[in-house]
């Protein structure tokens, strides 16, 4: 195993030495990939290699990103939540419509909006054990007929939000890092602390990895599974917040596109669907690769047809590029 | 690596295969054979290098010390893995398998310790899909007393015993060149297991081989002919057990001579000193398992609980440890009532379990650091920090188990005698009063059940109170205090552990009256 | 050892009612809310069985490929995707062909699907990545092909194809036999296979137990392409009874994925467990009927069609509550 006898080995040494470094670093190779990828962006679209150009590729990426870190929490404790993107539809619609109260009272009301979901998603999952994909499935349906109906009785008012969630969504701090940016950067620092260095970060992986072992070691179980579904909710309500401040206006269509992917960029940061296995910092490579993709392909302007095509082609061949990376090792 | 050197040297031994095959009809002929098999899990070695001979008519044990490789080299020969080097003979022909599909159509069919049965399919369904013929199969199982077995019954409704003997029977039924029994009798009463030796003598008759693995050496010096042992990774001695003592085979598995396990026990023994009573239970039933159970133990002391397999005692203890409620009867905790609702509760109590499938108990793909600190985060005050000796601890606590922290990153790569000390290494980090420890030695080699011996007896000297179950009747004597032995879901005796014998035990665990 | 009762233990009928009891429980269900509907209208007659049973079809189809799938232990979130594929290449192709050529291109179509989602079973066993992940991936693939192939909902059929799946040449009235067969037959068809064959019951092995099953010498990578390919078929089905029931083709991704969510529903309220393994096609048939049904009955009730989302949401998280509930108790006793 000395550096020595690795020189000996020559190229095919190489290519295997290669092999191993990249099943140890799988997010360096993401990385890679990101970069090739902005790079090709790039290449067809020449002003795109620019700090504006990263500059828009971090602000198409902020609320994925962050509906991607709900689901990356959830996925780990081995549970999905497919009721995310209504989640944050609702969020902003509650927004919009405290908005004329001022921003804070929006932004508070948009997120009890998420804790609320997300608390009863948490109470079926955690307590009444219905299954994730099925519980949020419904939860999404119950949202979209609540909020359709809402649009024209309670929620009936102001459907532009305020300046200040304006400012937040589409808005650059000192003209060039946007704030929904600093926002994205906030909620991954706070994640990722609490996922590596907190006890709840370890009970969210001992979940997921195991969840009778967790149980039989005396981790209330549900009470963790409960609050990762409270989270899920409230970050989705941020990216929902968020999307209205970039677009100044709310509609039931605002997040829909988003749930997809948001699965796709924890999946392809390397977070297992089954749990216990992966983390934030991938997710957040996977949610700039698809929308550094989603930049790509809009440049290409090869239509809609293609684009979904070559899209799914490239989840597909990560994700498997992934599997094959880290299932070497 | 040297590879070259050893491959000459190997073909010796095939050569030596191949004339032995060649041998005329009354001659002992060579059924299976492996040659130079070698495994790695990526850095870990398995096998160096196995070579096997398995003639036909021939009941072959297969031994070694936890970690040794049996299991791997059980797998390769199913089908499971691949070997990554050497081959593998059968009457002569080299066989690559790819899958276990692959073995069996080769010949060699294989019991596994967990029964290869569909749980959510009935018996009738599965041998259906193994394309078994149903009155061969009720042959077979006419000899092991099941000849009334429902075959429309589910699977998962069955005990544990009839599917080994399921599998066992849909093995014989395939019709194999070789069966490849791995622990067969662990989970089997005495007469079950009496009927499987009378079975595989008769298997024997016919010309047929058999390769058992076993923990059990009285079993091999009772049926075996050939013993082959393997230590690290390679095969260092072929016996014929007609011509060896079990105390040999012992030294052979170990590499050096063996100090009696006594020993170690004993020194701890002497220093003990009983105090408050720690954990006492009155009347606790179950449903169906547990009847009216009561007993108390005493901190500093080893209770010792015997049983057969499936008198409750798994029931037992998922009351004791708040994994299930009972319908009746009542725990006390230091002499206060507790009613657990969940493991939760019976932890907060300082009633901890280490359960006997340490699958269920440990996070496959976490750290063996965030394995063993995994109860110190109950508390939702916890949640938000982690507490600062927390690294201490969990040293502590890999020094004092001598964990092998080398595969340290994920659990699932630790051999079985590791991922067990970090089951019970868990309680140590956070601390308990009284231990439920379930089969803690069942498949670990005897280094490693020395060294969880001589730790209980060190907790309790400490003034641990210590539940004890163990399928182990010969070392009840070597650590216990006191046995309770349960039959039926009932406490039916108790013995002093000092003076039990195994056949007192025995006697005792099969409902009999024992006359003092 | 002991058996919560002996008498199920020992009578057969009464086992197998006491195993199948859920879908028989969906089932009662069904003929509550049918006779519960026909109170509810004025008249209820062979246009209302015709009606349910048309708009069934193309549900039914999806949650019977999906019950399939889910029993070998996958899950196929491209269903939808294939649906709206089968869809729009029969929109676009049928439309004024002779009787043969609407025929052989209906079982090209079923065909083709059924080769394409074995293709994705086997890349699932092949690249170890989970089920859920690549068949999100080809589900895109597929609405894109789907586009591509009719940019804009358009196209049409033959009336010998609305016949078969509505009971009438026109899609409007007719008989209720047709659709209630094309509901039946395959049903049963999918049912019998999957518990009496040696490859049906490899599915369940598969998805029960996939250590056992491949120890036990079976072939799990064949199960599983297999399940897929099924899947497959069923979702060609489906698109051909959507071309059929509106005449048209849609290649909306939208109506793809809520078909594809619905299907889940389906398979899952009609106790296939999502673990795998466990359950049986006939009571996702009679769930994923119940899901079209609630529909009408709502409109009859005169609730307001996005409450009426609202109430299958409830209904949906309820009935799983519900039966979340049950499991706890009855692990709690036993």
């Amino acid at each position: 195993m000395s550096s020595e006898s690795r020189v000996v080995q020559g190229r095919a040494g190489n290519a295997r030495s290669f092999q191993r470094w990249a099943a140890e670093n799988p997010l360096a190779v993401l990385a890679a990939v990101f970069v090739v990828l902005f790079l090709a962006t790039s290449a067809i679209q020449p002003g795109f290699f620019s700090v504006s150009g990263v500059r828009n590729t971090l602000l198409q990426a902020a609320p994925l990103g962050i509906l991607a870190a709900a689901q990356t929490v959830l996925m780990l404790t081995g549970g999905i939540d497919l009721s995310v993107t209504m989640i944050a539809t609702g969020a902003a619609y509650v927004a919009a419509n405290q908005s004329p109260g001022g921003a804070a009272i929006a932004i508070l009301m948009g997120l009890l909006v998420g804790l609320i979901v997300g608390s009863v998603n948490g109470v079926g999952v955690a307590i009444f054990r219905v299954n994730p994909l099925i519980m949020t499935l419904a939860m999404s349906s119950i949202l979209l007929g609540l909020f359709t109906a809402w649009t024209q009785t309670v929620l009936a008012g102001s459907t532009q939000v305020a300046p200040f969630i304006r400012l937040l969504g589409g808005g650059s701090w000192m003209g060039s890092v946007p704030y929904s940016v600093l926002v994205w950067g906030g909620v991954a620092i706070v994640l990722i602390w609490l996922l590596r260095r907190s006890g709840w970060g370890r009970l969210i992986y001992a979940i997921g990895d195991n969840e009778t072992a967790a149980r039989l070691a005396g981790v209330r179980v549900w009470q963790v599974r409960l609050s990762a579904y409270m989270l899920s909710g409230v970050l989705s309500a941020i990216a929902g917040i968020l999307l209205a401040g970039r677009t100044g206006a709310v509609d039931l269509q605002l997040a829909g596109a988003f749930l997809l992917p948001s699965v796709a960029a924890a999946v392809i940061g390397g977070t297992s669907i089954f749990g216990g296995v992966g983390g934030y910092s991938g997710t957040i490579i996977g949610a700039l690769i698809l929308s550094v993709l989603n930049s790509l392909l809009t440049f290409l302007n090869v239509g809609q047809a293609i684009q979904q095509m070559v899209y799914g082609s490239i989840v597909l061949a990560l994700a498997w590029g992934y599997a094959g990376l880290t299932r070497r090792s | 690596m040297k590879c070259e050197a050893r491959c000459v040297f190997k073909s010796r031994n095939a050569l030596h295969a191949a004339q032995l095959m060649q041998a005329p009809m009354n001659q002992p002929q060579v059924l299976l054979a492996t040659q130079g098999v070698a495994k790695a899990y990526g850095p870990v070695v398995a096998l160096r290098g196995v070579d096997m001979t398995v003639r036909r008519g021939e009941i072959h044990a297969l031994l070694g010390a936890n970690g040794a490789g049996k299991s791997t080299l059980v797998k390769i020969l199913a089908g499971v893995q691949p070997a990554d080097a050497g081959k593998v003979y059968i009457e002569g022909r080299t066989v690559h398998f790819h899958t276990p599909a692959d073995a069996i159509a080769a010949g060699i069919a294989t019991v596994f310790q967990d029964p290869a049965l569909i749980p959510d399919l009935t018996v009738a369904h599965n041998l259906r899909l193994s394309r078994i013929d149903e009155a061969k199969f009720r042959t077979s199982l006419e000899r092991f007393g099941l000849g009334d077995l429902d075959l429309g019954a589910l699977v998962r409704e069955l005990p544990l015993e009839t599917l080994r003997i399921v599998d066992l029977a849909r093995a014989m039924a395939r019709d194999p060149h070789v069966l490849l029994l791995d622990e067969i009798t662990a989970a089997l009463t005495a007469d079950q297991a009496e009927r499987v030796f009378d079975l595989l003598t008769e298997w024997r008759a016919q010309g047929k081989s058999a390769v058992l693995i076993t923990h059990r050496l009285a079993e091999v010096m009772r049926i075996c002919d050939q013993a082959t042992i393997l230590r690290d990774g390679r095969n260092v001695a072929e016996l014929v057990t007609a011509e060896v003592d079990e105390h040999q085979l012992v030294e052979a598995m170990l590499g050096a001579s063996v100090e009696p396990l006594m020993k170690t026990a004993q020194g701890a023994m002497a220093s003990r000193r009983l105090g408050e009573t720690a954990l006492e239970v009155r009347g606790l039933t179950d449903r169906h398992q547990v009847r009216d159970v009561s007993f108390a133990v005493r901190s500093g002391e080893i209770l010792g609980l015997v049983a057969l397999e499936g008198q409750g005692q798994d029931r037992l203890f998922d009351l004791l440890a708040g994994a299930r409620r009972p319908v009746a009867g009542e725990i006390q905790v230091a002499g206060k009532t507790c009613h657990f609702r969940s493991p939760y509760d019976a932890v907060q109590r300082g009633v901890v379990l280490v359960p006997g499938d340490r699958l269920i108990a440990l996070l496959p793909n976490q750290s063996v650091h965030h394995n063993l600190a995994l109860p110190l985060f109950n508390h939702l005050r916890r949640w938000l920090r982690i507490p600062t000796d927390e690294q201490p601890r969990v040293q502590r606590a890999i020094e004092r188990l001598s964990i092998d922290v080398r595969a340290a990153s994920q659990v699932r790569r630790l051999s079985g005698g590791n991922q067990q000390k970090v089951v019970l290494g868990r309680w140590l980090v956070s601390g308990f009063r009284t231990l439920l420890c379930f089969d803690p030695t069942r498949g670990i080699d005897i280094q490693t059940k020395r060294e969880i011996y001589a730790l209980l007896r060190e907790l309790a000297a400490q003034g641990a109170a210590i539940v004890l179950y163990t399928s182990e009747l010969a070392e009840i004597s070597l650590v216990c205090d006191r046995v309770l032995i349960l039959h039926d879901g009932r406490i039916v005796d108790e013995q002093d552990a000092a003076t039990a014998t195994e056949s007192s035990l025995l006697k005792a665990a099969h409902g009999l009256e024992v006359v003092a | 050892m002991m058996m919560p009762s002996m008498t199920m233990r020992n009578n057969p009928t009464l086992r197998i009612l006491f195993r199948n009891s859920w879908t028989l429980g969906v089932w009662l269900l069904l003929g509550a809310l049918v006779l519960w509907y026909s109170t509810l209208i004025p008249v209820f007659g062979p246009f209302q069985i015709t009606s349910i049973t048309k708009n069934s079809l193309p549900l039914v189809y999806l949650a019977i490929g999906q019950a399939i799938i889910v029993i070998a232990g996958g899950i196929d979130l491209s269903l939808g995707a294939l649906l709206l594929l089968s869809n729009v290449i029969a929109a676009r192709f049928m439309a004024g062909q002779p009787l043969p050529a609407v025929v052989l291109i209906a079982l090209g179509i079923i065909a083709g699907l059924a080769l394409l989602n074995a293709l994705v079973g086997f890349i699932i066993t092949l690249s170890g990545v989970p089920d859920i992940v690549v068949t999100l991936a080809t589900g895109y693939i597929w609405s894109g092909l789907a586009l591509w192939i009719l940019p804009s909902p358009g196209g049409g059929t033959a009336p010998e194809m609305r016949w078969l799946f509505t009971g009438s040449p026109s899609g409007v009235g007719g008989s209720y036999w047709p659709p209630l067969l094309m509901l039946l037959i395959p049903a049963a068809l999918v049912a019998i296979w999957s518990r009496n064959t040696q490859v049906g019951l490899s599915l369940y092995a598969v998805g029960s137990h996939k250590t056992a099953a491949q120890l036990a010498g079976l072939n799990v990578r064949q199960a599983k392409i297999v399940a897929y390919g099924i899947g497959g078929a069923m979702a060609g089905l489906a698109g051909l009874a959507m071309v059929a029931l509106t005449g048209t083709g849609d290649p909306r991704f939208a109506i793809g994925a809520n078909a594809t969510l619905n299907s889940v529903a389906a398979v899952v309220l009609g106790g296939v467990a999502l673990t795998g393994g466990v359950g049986n096609v006939f009571g996702v048939v009679a769930t994923g009927v119940i899901l079209i049904m609630l529909n009408p009955i709502l409109i009859a009730m005169r609730v307001d069609s996005n409450n009426a989302q609202v109430i299958q949401g409830v209904l949906i998280a309820g009935v799983m509550m519900f039966g979340g509930l049950v499991a706890f108790l009855r692990e709690r006793r036993s």
